[in-house]
């Protein structure tokens, strides 16, 4: 395993003064404005959420602290990410790729240490009075390191040291992760792990003996690793009405959400259950409950179908890359989104149970939004960067 | 899977298959997410809907509106007022700020903070039912209250209504009072519609007719917030039905001069304890019914302070209990009643039967005397019953025996409770060899036979029993379930009345004409000779009734009785002088009894109230008082 240096050697130089002399219309047409307009539009849908849960709270919208303001914040803040590292070369973070797994072991490290909770977690650090959940930033910089990685090793993918290799690196994060405990985003990474590994073109056999070692490893996990109330919150998901002031209340309480808002919903602001306080964590992991119950499946369908868009538009541009790295990095992203909109508006809708992963776009939660935002700054960094943008 | 190079840098060229696969998995997943969602929000969404309707709507009783109570002529003896009360809703209070929150709580409303917590842990509701702590509060302090939400979490003011009883402790035993429901009986009584915090009829017609006063609560559907707190009122699911007022038999009137009679006879007497009954012979209708002491019960209709309800509960004249019906005292004399009526019904004698008097008669070595100790000679009926002859009537007591004596009893009323339309009535003690044998393991013995004829030994009554007994003597023989409620006036404009019912009957009417004659004879014999004068026909019988221990001067305390009955228009004719033919009808409509507990004066201070209260009933306007027979003083002596 090795991760080689920027390689000038096949014309860096050149390249860099390609891009410099190419004229901004060319640089313009390689840069996916679909992929913004659907990235656009679905933080649009999360703002009209964090808006309904303001307006619900009696909350002043602007007040200080406002779900709504913060959301706003968070917004701009994401599209300023995005530009910066829409500029940026993303070649160089083939270069940084073992400095930022190293960040990244940091600052899972640091959240495990001086992070706070709720209930004994340490998921938070605090900067400048933001609550910031380092294992988003994780997600991305995984992606790298994995892109990075798998891309370097293109040819010896039949290999199963590849996936060895991918492993041992995504192993240390996982575990951190896990400690916090943080049972959620440690799927995530595996997930990521496991869609790049697919795609990356790892050996189908190697890859079916590595799940049915996962499978076989679960009744040890169980007993293990997961905690009390996960499984408690898993167990309410195959029976949410045999608990229902307990763990089944958020299933129960999301499903009857969702079921409410009909073909055409209840409208912004008006859903019962969000009113009514019913639904914990409405502006967080249950968020689709409340955008379904005020939206309607209309709603809904919308915000999936931008989902889908928006897959379509992270998957052209990792075809569309002559760079291994970029292809592996669209494909990471891309597995990342699909695994937490499939889990957490599986969540919702009762086919999937409690794991705590947020809605990526529409949930509230600045981390999540800044990660993505700079996982989109880097496809589109991607996208104007080929030598050859179009077909 | 062979990976192909494009050109000549080191490449990893994209699959086309597994962007393919992956493609598919984005679109069938989506495609899944939405078929579910289709099912939940298109096809169940009702059921949803439903769901969600449900969960934050609750039904919550609605109160009726309580019914009045109105006197014999319309007057209303109670009414409804509005009153803010304070409620803590125990769940909502943070035990952290118990202490505090209860300290100002109840430096706010002028309570002691631990009669607040004894209020909320003795609340038979759970945690999430309101807890009542204080009624009546004040305006500015419920306003206060109502917007100090941040200093006095848990709590709420309301507005209910409470009853105020316009007559106070005139009415107040007749009328009752409400109280809480207690934890014991909240099981039974929730199947039925009643709250946690909610009040029941205790005592009176307040208890007895709780069901028609109540009404039924409806139910409205209210929206609540996941804390519990209502946010609006959806609607009005069960109209509430308001209960039903009631009309009383008593007027207004006649209890005031009823009471104002036992009061002066009371205050003149120094009694301690005393009861007046009215009663209308011809269909049990009690017109007056006043028990002495008596209480407020307003003060019970304000949430009633442990304090003074226990200063009501410790006073020695229990104040609380109706005496007219749930206290049972010897009748003494008035007794007399069932052994001349039954010597006369089973022919053991016939008006003309005469029997010696003696100053005492002997049995088994002990002697029973006469009261004025000589006895009157060679006596009939008359003379008997006039004169109250004791040695008369151990002689007629013995005839019957104690079981034939115990039946004339039981056909007058005696021993087994009136069914009276108000609670906890005494049942008072006919004795009879079964009743002996079962209260005691032991037969009656004769000098009891003797007793039981003269109103003494066992025998026990209600003052409530030894008039309607005189009351079947006036109207020949119908013993009457005497009520004090003649009308049910239903919301909804139905009255249903309540008609008389016969509980019993003495089929004897020779003999009870008989007995209605000597019963005059009483005062025209001039045994009870301050009655003589007046310009009405009375016919009745005193009683002296002897309990406890004996005085100073050998003598045991005594009650004194008098029951008595006019018949209908009683005002003398010179073709009547004696109304000897006027007390052989059987039309009497009023019926008085009076007790004097504990009597100790130097006359019979009970006739001189029911003389004083036939004064006041019929207008009599010369004053035929005689105070100086309510002098304290030893009636045995002065006879």
């Amino acid at each position: 395993m090795s991760i080689r240096p920027l390689d000038l050697s096949v014309g860096g130089g050149a390249r860099r003064s390609e891009f410099v002399t190419r004229r901004v219309g060319v640089v313009w047409r390689a840069f996916d404005l679909q992929l913004v307009t659907y990235a656009a539009l679905l933080v649009c849908f999360g703002l009209a959420m964090a808006y309904s849960n303001s307006a619900t709270a009696a909350v002043g919208l602007f007040e200080t602290g406002s779900v709504f303001l913060r959301g706003l914040m968070w917004a701009v803040l994401a599209m300023i990410a995005f530009l910066l590292v829409s500029a940026f070369d993303y070649h160089w973070l083939k270069t940084f790729a073992w400095p930022l797994y190293l960040l990244q072991l940091g600052l899972l490290a640091l959240t495990l240490g001086i992070g706070s909770g709720v209930g004994g977690t340490s998921r938070w650090v605090s900067i400048a009075g933001q609550q910031v959940q380092f294992s988003e930033i994780a997600k991305v910089l995984m992606i790298v390191v994995l892109a990075n990685y798998l891309g370097s090793r293109a040819g010896r993918m039949g290999s199963l040291w590849s996936i060895v290799g991918a492993g041992i690196l995504a192993g240390p994060p996982f575990l951190l992760v896990l400690l916090q405990p943080d049972l959620g985003t440690a799927l995530v990474l595996g997930a990521i792990l496991a869609g790049m590994l697919f795609m990356s073109g790892a050996s189908l056999r190697w890859l079916g003996a590595s799940a049915a070692a996962a499978v076989a490893a679960l009744p040890f996990i169980w007993t293990y690793v997961l905690q009390d109330y996960q499984k408690a919150r898993l167990t309410a998901f195959l029976d949410p009405l045999s608990d229902l002031q307990g763990a089944g209340y958020q299933l129960y309480q999301s499903q009857i959400a969702v079921g409410s808002g009909g073909l055409f919903g209840r409208g912004l602001t008006n859903g019962s259950q969000n009113a009514a306080g019913l639904l914990p964590v409405d502006t967080t992991d249950f968020v689709f409950a409340i955008l379904a119950e005020e939206l309607g499946f209309i709603g809904a369908v919308v915000v999936i179908g931008l989902f889908v868009l928006l897959l379509w538009r992270i998957l052209v541009a990792g075809w569309r890359s002559k760079d291994p790295f970029g292809t592996m990095f669209a494909c990471g992203l891309a597995t990342w989104i699909l695994f937490q909109l499939v889990v957490n508006v599986g969540m919702v809708i009762g086919v999937m149970p409690i794991t705590g992963i947020p809605l990526p776009f529409v949930s509230h939660g600045g981390s999540s939004l800044i990660s993505i935002a700079i996982g989109l700054g880097i496809i589109e960094s991607i996208n104007v960067r080929q030598g050859r943008a179009e077909w | 899977m062979v990976s192909v190079y494009l050109d000549d840098r080191p490449s990893l060229a994209p699959s086309r298959l597994r962007f393919l696969v992956f493609g598919l998995a984005v679109v069938v997943a989506a495609g899944a997410l939405s078929a579910r969602l289709f099912a939940l929000q298109v096809s169940s969404t009702s059921h949803y809907t439903a769901l969600a309707v449900a969960n934050r709507t609750v039904l919550e009783p609605l109160p009726s509106t309580r019914g009045v109570i109105y006197d014999r002529s319309g007057v209303p003896l109670v009414s409804n007022v509005a009153s803010y009360s304070v409620k803590i809703r125990p769940a909502d209070l943070p035990e952290s700020r118990r202490e505090e929150v209860l300290a100002l709580l109840g430096s706010l409303i002028g309570m002691d903070p631990t009669d607040i917590n004894i209020t909320i842990d003795s609340n038979p509701g759970s945690r999430y039912d309101s807890v009542r702590v204080a009624q009546d509060v004040d305006p500015t302090v419920a306003n206060f209250i109502a917007e100090a939400r941040q200093e006095l979490p848990g709590v709420e003011v309301v507005v209910e209504t409470r009853r105020r009883y316009d007559s106070g402790p005139l009415f107040a035993h007749i009328l009752g009072y409400l109280g809480p429901v207690s934890a014991e009986e909240l099981p039974d009584l929730r199947p039925r519609g009643y709250l946690p915090d909610d009040l029941i009829g205790r005592a009176g017609v307040e208890a007895i007719y709780e069901e028609a006063l109540r009404g039924q609560y409806g139910s409205q559907l209210v929206e609540r917030d996941a804390t519990g707190r209502r946010v609006q009122v959806l609607r009005t699911e069960d109209q509430a039905i308001a209960g039903s007022s009631l009309r009383l038999t008593i007027d207004k009137r006649e209890q005031e001069l009823a009471e104002k009679a036992l009061r002066w006879g009371m205050a003149k007497a120094k009694l301690k304890r005393g009861v007046i009954i009215v009663m209308n012979p011809q269909n049990g209708e009690i017109l007056a019914m006043v028990s002495l002491p008596s209480y407020d019960n307003n003060e019970f209709a304000e949430g009633i302070s442990a304090d003074d309800y226990q200063a009501l509960l410790k006073d020695p004249q229990k104040p609380l209990v109706n005496h007219a019906i749930s206290d049972q005292y010897p009748p003494g004399s008035t007794y007399k009643l069932v052994a001349g009526t039954g010597t006369l019904a089973d022919g053991k004698i016939t008006p003309e039967t005469r029997i010696r008097t003696a100053g005492y008669l002997t049995i088994g070595g002990a002697r029973f005397r006469d009261w004025n100790g000589v006895g009157f000679g060679l006596c009939n009926i008359f003379c008997g019953f006039g004169h109250s002859s004791d040695t008369f009537f151990y002689q007629a007591a013995a005839m019957l025996g104690i079981d034939r004596l115990g039946y004339w009893a039981k056909k007058l009323g005696f021993g087994a409770p009136s069914g009276i339309d108000l609670p906890y009535e005494a049942a008072g003690i006919v004795p009879t060899n079964k009743w002996k044998l079962d209260t005691f393991g032991l037969p009656i013995y004769p000098g009891e036979v003797y007793l039981a004829g003269i109103g003494q030994g066992y025998d026990a009554v209600t003052p409530l029993q030894l008039l309607n007994a005189y009351a079947a003597l006036a109207n020949g023989g119908k013993v009457y379930r005497p009520h004090v409620v003649s009308e049910i006036i239903r919301p909804d404009g139905l009255v249903q009345a309540i008609e008389p019912e016969i509980i019993s009957e003495v089929d004897a009417p020779g003999a009870l004409k008989t007995m209605r004659r000597a019963a005059r004879n009483v005062v025209v014999s001039r045994h009870t000779w301050n009655l003589v004068d007046l310009p009405i026909v009375i016919a009745g019988k005193t009683g002296t009734a002897e309990f406890g221990t004996p005085g100073p001067q050998g003598f045991l305390p005594f009650h004194n009785w008098f029951v008595s009955f006019v018949p209908k228009d009683p005002w003398k004719r010179p073709s009547d002088p004696h109304g000897w033919k006027a007390i052989q009808r059987t039309d009497s409509e009023l019926a008085v009894v009076v007790f004097s507990y504990n009597a100790g004066t130097v006359g019979n201070s009970s006739t001189e109230i029911v003389k004083y209260y036939y004064q006041l009933h019929f207008g009599i306007k010369k004053d035929y008082r005689n105070p100086h027979l309510l002098k304290r003083g030893d009636f045995y002596v002065m006879d």
